[in-house]
């Protein structure tokens, strides 16, 4: 009897440990498989079924404050670190991990407005409508603090006062400087107790103010007479300043695109600016239906997540009209401020109702360690369903998300109205002269002018 | 308002504030001059409130507070109308709902009571009064101060800081000649007006009013923005390599520790004594890569040999019968198998073989030379007894055994045989046809006696039994023909047989003619596979007697010389009685030759060779036989017969070969009834209407109505859709068209109606769906890559905003990345490119 023999090298095919999987050759000419378009349909719908399955979001909440959270500000030098001040001048350290307050910062006397520590994470710095601007060293984290007993409170390292209330504060990425924002624009260093520089604009305060990290001279504010600013703060103006129809509420500038940043508008939309080109808005980015309160950029720069007063959180991509996931829970009221966290894994929430909680930046991920051939299945799954997204019954899955009924009916009927309108300027286009009547885009459509 | 004020004491807020109210601020506005001057920065700040108070006013003119109060208000100076007033101006201090302003107001109170304090007693009376009464602060009643007569006090002394009313007006301005004047006669006059005159020409060096704030404004923003531009600018290379890239990593180089056992192994230390003496035995007993990989391949084989015989003692074990053990055990004894399993007495036994053959084969001992079977040969013994005939068979046999080469494991017929081939072809030269036909007839004759039936197997079944009766039966007519052939031959004379032997290749013999087949194409093949197994040989006379005209299939042997004698033969012999039918295999062969023929024979005309193969397909075996041949001059070239006709052989024209062709079948009208039935399927007729009795009435008194008329309205509408259905298709202009309409439903779920967003052409979109990117499609290098995801970055690791770096905008997109030696996953990289073309 003869026996063929297929040659196979013995180190090739001799696993180092029994666990090691065995090698396993395929036939991958595609005559072979035909149907691999319709199986790799099927697996897309399934993984998106799966996602929808496994879809858990909410880790937790932080409980403590007495009052509605204003404002919060993450540690960029340690993970588990977040602040968070309420309207009644408190402050205090969270660790994320075991979600118990670590430390707290007593001393305001009226609600704290601005919130943010600075790149070291050594210093915090609060501001609030009692108009004094309060720096505290951070504590330094350590492994023994991890029980409850040990709820530290410390002193404040220096206490600065304005002459007016001030709503929000913002660090120097890379620096030892710190903007506050009320009346007027000041530039403060830590060290002295008089603002640096100051920049005045107008008789209306500053509602906001935020550093851009990746130039370091150049913040953003925005303004209660409906301004959006970019200084730069080795000169001594204003260098671009739009005017828009609604106020608006905060300013995130794109951590991997310092000449990108995304405004959170009153009027529920977000709008996404290059810095250079002022005139249109790069991305209209609509789903809330109320005002967005506060925004944040994923530190990756390709999303950013968003808190509205219609009570709910939504993720938005960074060039996407919609968002790609909205967070809400019953008890979670009007939110005041969001972060992403610095890793981009984790989204946190401050709201009205004292809370502050704490959600998966991707629903339905699995957290902990993954071992690589999961990792490998759910790479597979999410490209897959990304390929395959465009097909309507994976559309219709993916895109499906529960809404609270408030927010449903407003969407509605915003919705009507917004087709209302649309018909009614299609039919006054369709009977007046051509040209006469232009429908503006909806890019520039709330802006109203970029002040030269 | 300004940033100054704040900056400034409260009495020169007091003023400041006064001048608002009241009266020319010019001094307040050279010392902002000043003050600009010497402090560039902040002299900003000041604008900015200069834009917004500018804006407020419409006008940003520095001198707008000269005029006066309005009329109306001066007029209506009594107490009515300065409650309308109140009421009026109210809003204009209190609606401002700025911090700054408040903070501007709770000084300015207490300035204006003292401002106001030099003012005429009635009015400051009667302020107070309705401060009383009404609770509210002074500053609510600045509007009626407006309107009183002005007199002007101020803080400062007057001087050229703070000039008067008149110098603002331009009466009595103060000129250098005025300067000068009391100076005239002193020592340094000429100089003094000489240099003055020298200023007054001089146009560079003057101070020119400056710019209106706006305007200011805007020229320092444009400066700005510039800068800030320019910043953002350099930005762009990083962001579009970024954006651009399929995937971005972040973290990659973050060290995060172990996180294997290995990883952790490699870097062990031993400490303890044991460890050590571990680690030394380890290192010391280490052996080089060579040897170990030898071992191991050593070790490999070894086992693979031990498990091919567990393997085949497995199978042998699980042999049941018993004889089959018994036989292998004998077998086992025997020496010769022994001997196999040894190579030496393999050896041995080869050189014992061999010499006996070498001794067979020089003494011919066997072969009935010896005197006994000489004898009884010569006395025709053998043939009388069965004893001797046995006896000298047994020799033969004895002989063939032992003379056969010892190498060919098989019976000794087989060699036999092709000794016997070889003489015989040797001798085919120089030809000796009796012999051969004797020989043929010997074969023949055994045939005929040995047709006995095997009683066990597949042969004893009793279909198959009677299948082979059959066949012998055949085979054995076949077989008698023959004989009585080779005695007509043998009668007849050489001349035929010789033509005959020679005769080979691609005939297929008559009926009558099959005779010569069996012996001849036995040979054949016999000779063509030179030394073929020897079954062939049991089975091969056999085989010839049931089906003559297999061998004569294979490939051609004769060559043209061969045709060309036979032909020769043929032509010269017409009074043989031999047909020959032309075996038309190799039809492309033959094609060929026909085609060349017919050209020749166009060509040469006198030289009438054109095949006629309808002809001869028609003509069938009988024709052949009946001797037509003889008459027709046949002519065999290179294996064809042709026959020379006289009538010549037209080519039909193309279209009358396809008519020809497909005379049978209609294809239009055939097609016509599939694309009605095609378009009966996807366009459905509807049905007309039908009259079911009974349905509709009562009773079969009432009178019928017919078809109601809903129902033919229903059906009108129904055929007029249907005629437009019919008429919107796509091949409803093309008579000799179908395209279908129909849709999968399946295979619908699998498709797009509109394109997707970041693809901007159907092509580009389809190839990106086109591979598969499965881990079952795709080999395990490239599944990774196809997969992986846009962003990867760590759990746990504090992503970093973007620092700058040079990038130099030709390099690849991502070429300093560890990851990034595999290839770039096309798909992404498309419609990347798309999206991105789109959003500019």
């Amino acid at each position: 009897m003869r026996i063929k023999t297929i040659s196979r090298s013995v180190d090739e095919f001799t696993r180092e440990r029994s666990q090691d999987l065995q090698r396993v050759f395929h036939n991958f000419d595609p005559s072979l498989r035909p149907m691999e378009k319709a199986v790799e349909y099927q697996r897309a719908l399934t993984a998106a079924k799966l996602e929808k399955i496994f879809a858990r979001p909410f880790v937790g909440a932080m409980d403590g404050h007495r009052d509605g959270i204003s404002c919060m500000a993450k540690n960029p030098n340690y993970l588990k670190g977040i602040f968070s001040a309420s309207m009644d001048g408190d402050i205090r350290l969270w660790d994320i991990a075991t979600r118990r307050t670590v430390c707290q910062f007593p001393g305001h006397l009226g609600a704290v407005r601005g919130l943010t520590v600075s790149t070291d994470g050594n210093v915090l710095v609060s501001c609030g409508t009692d108009c004094n601007v309060r720096l505290w060293s951070v504590p330094r984290p350590s492994l023994e603090d991890s029980d409850l007993s040990s709820e530290k409170s410390t002193e404040p390292s220096a206490v600065y006062t304005c002459k007016n209330a001030l709503l929000a504060v913002d660090h120097q990425f890379e620096g030892d400087l710190f903007a506050t924002a009320g009346a007027q624009l000041d530039i403060w260093n830590h060290n002295r107790s008089q603002p640096v520089q100051s920049f005045t604009s107008g008789s209306h305060s500053v509602i906001s103010v935020r550093f851009n990290p990746g130039e370091p001279d150049i913040l953003a504010t925005s303004s209660g007479d409906n301004h959006i600013s970019i200084y730069d703060i080795r000169m001594s103006s204003a260098a671009r300043k739009i005017l828009m129809r609604t106020k608006t509420n905060s300013i995130a500038w794109n951590p991997m695109e310092p000449m990108n940043f995304t405004a959170a508008n009153e009027d529920g939309n977000c709008y996404s600016f290059d810095g250079r080109k002022n005139e249109e808005a790069k991305c209209v980015h609509k789903d809330h239906v109320s005002a967005v309160m506060d925004i944040d950029f994923s530190p990756t720069g390709r999303e950013f997540v968003t808190g509205s007063y219609d009570r709910s959180v939504r993720i938005f991509p960074y060039n996407g009209g919609h968002s790609r996931e909205i967070y809400h829970t019953k008890r979670m009221q009007r939110v005041f401020c969001v972060k992403y966290s610095s890793d981009a894994t984790y989204v946190i929430s401050g709201s009205d109702d004292t809370n502050l909680r704490l959600w998966k930046a991707k629903a339905s991920e699995q957290l902990g360690v993954i071992l690589p051939r999961e990792q490998k299945k759910h790479e597979y799954n999410e490209a897959v369903k990304n390929r395959y997204k465009h097909l309507p019954e994976i559309k219709r899955i993916v895109r499906h998300r529960h809404l609270p009924k408030p927010i449903y009916k407003a969407k509605a009927e915003s919705r009507a109205m917004n087709d209302a309108k649309r018909r009614k300027d299609d039919r006054r286009k369709a009977h007046s002269a051509p040209g006469t009547v232009v429908t503006e885009s909806h890019r520039t459509r709330r802006i109203i002018k970029e002040v030269e | 308002m300004g940033g100054l004020k704040r900056k400034s004491s409260s009495s020169a807020k007091a003023l400041a504030k006064s001048k608002k109210k009241k009266g020319p601020h010019l001094p307040n506005s050279i010392l902002k001059v000043i003050a600009n001057q010497k402090r560039p920065l902040n002299s900003d700040e000041e604008d900015d409130d200069d834009v917004i108070g500018s804006d407020d006013e419409h006008g940003g003119d520095l001198y707008e507070y000269e005029e006066g109060v309005p009329e109306e208000e001066s007029r209506k100076n009594n107490r009515y109308d300065r409650h309308d007033n109140y009421d009026y101006e109210l809003p204009e201090d209190f609606e401002d709902e700025n911090v700054e302003s408040e903070d501007d107001d709770d000084g300015g109170n207490s300035d204006n009571d003292e401002a106001e304090g030099d003012d005429d007693d009635d009015d400051d009376r009667h302020t107070r009064m309705l401060q009383s009464l009404t609770g509210m602060p002074s500053a609510a009643f600045e509007g009626e101060s407006k309107s009183k007569p002005v007199l002007f006090t101020e803080a400062y002394p007057e001087g050229e800081f703070n000039p008067t009313r008149d110098v603002l007006e331009g009466k009595n301005v103060l000129t250098e000649e005025d300067f000068l004047a009391p100076l005239e006669g002193t020592p340094g006059y000429q100089k003094t007006s000489k240099q003055i005159a020298r200023m007054r020409k001089d146009t560079k060096h003057v101070v020119h009013a400056p710019l209106p704030k706006p305007q200011r404004e805007r020229l320092e923003r444009k400066a700005v923005i510039g800068l800030v531009d320019e910043e953002f600018s350099k930005w762009v290379h990083l962001v579009k390599k970024n954006r651009e890239a399929p995937t971005v990593y972040f973290n990659q180089d973050v060290d995060l520790g172990y996180s294997t056992v290995g990883a952790i192994a490699s870097e062990f230390q031993p400490r303890t004594e044991f460890e050590k003496k571990m680690a030394s035995v380890l290192n010391d007993s280490e052996v080089s890569m060579e040897d170990h990989i030898k071992d191991h391949n050593h070790i490999a084989k070894m086992r693979s040999l031990l498990f091919r015989h567990e393997f085949k003692s497995k199978r042998i074990k699980k042999i049941k019968s018993k004889t089959y053990h018994r036989l292998k055990n004998k077998d086992l004894k025997n020496s010769s198998l022994g001997a196999l399993m040894d190579p030496e007495m393999a050896k041995e036994e080869a050189m014992r073989q061999e010499a006996k053959r070498v001794e067979e084969r020089m003494t011919l001992k066997h072969r009935n030379t010896g005197k006994w079977a000489k004898r009884m040969i010569s006395r025709g013994l053998n043939v009388k007894y069965d004893g001797p005939k046995a006896a000298i068979a047994e020799q033969l046999q004895m002989n063939a055994n032992l003379s056969r080469k010892m190498n060919s494991m098989r019976d000794g017929s087989s060699s036999d045989e092709s000794d016997d081939e070889e003489e015989f072809n040797d001798g085919s030269d120089e030809d000796t046809p009796s012999r051969l036909i004797a020989k043929a007839k010997e074969k023949t004759l055994k045939a005929l006696e040995d047709d006995e039936v095997p009683n066990a197997g597949l042969m004893s079944l009793p279909f198959m039994a009677r299948a082979m009766k059959k066949k012998n039966e055949e085979a054995n007519e076949e077989a008698k023909r023959a004989l009585e052939e080779y005695e007509e031959w043998e009668n007849s004379g050489g001349e035929n047989s010789k033509k005959t032997v020679n005769v080979s290749g691609r005939r297929v013999f008559g009926a009558t003619a099959k005779v010569e087949a069996p012996k001849e194409s036995r040979k054949d093949s016999d000779n063509f596979y030179d030394d073929s197994d020897s079954d062939n040989d049991m089975a091969g006379i056999e085989d010839n007697n049931i089906e003559p005209v297999r061998d004569n299939a294979s490939p051609a042997r004769n060559t043209i010389t061969e045709a060309e004698k036979f032909d020769d033969d043929v032509a010269g012999n017409p009074a043989s009685k031999t047909t020959f039918d032309v075996a038309m295999f190799a039809s492309g062969s033959w094609k060929k030759m026909t085609g060349s023929k017919n050209t020749e024979s166009k060509k040469a005309p006198k030289k009438t060779r054109a095949p006629i193969p309808q002809a001869q397909d028609k003509k069938g075996p009988r024709d052949e036989e009946s001797g037509d041949s003889e008459s027709e001059a046949e002519q065999m070239v290179d294996g064809v017969l042709t026959s020379a006709s006289k009538e010549t052989f037209e080519v039909p024209s193309q279209a009358e070969l396809i008519n020809r062709a497909f005379a049978g079948d209609d294809v239009l009208d055939e097609f016509e009834k599939d694309k009605e039935e095609v378009l009966n399927q996807e366009v459905p007729k509807p049905e007309k209407p039908v009259l079911v009795p009974g349905w509709g009435d009562w009773t079969n008194i009432q009178k019928k109505r017919g078809i109601s008329k809903q129902m033919v309205q229903k059906h009108e509408a129904e055929k007029k859709e249907w005629e437009q259905g019919l008429k919107t298709r796509k091949d409803a202009r093309l008579k000799h068209v179908i395209i279908s309409e129909k849709v999968d439903k399946k295979a619908e779920k699998l498709h797009t109606t509109t394109l997707p967003f970041p693809f901007t052409s159907k092509e580009v979109f389809e190839h990106s769906m086109r591979m598969p990117i499965g881990p079952e499609f795709n080999p395990s290098t490239i599944v990774g890559e196809l997969n992986r995801p846009e962003v990867v970055k760590k759990t746990g690791v504090i992503i970093k905003p973007v620092k700058f770096e040079e990038v130099n905008p030709n390099d690849e997109v991502d070429d300093e990345h560890p990851r990034n030696h595999q290839k770039q996953r096309p798909k992404k990289k498309t419609s990347r490119r798309q999206g991105k073309v789109k959003s500019k």
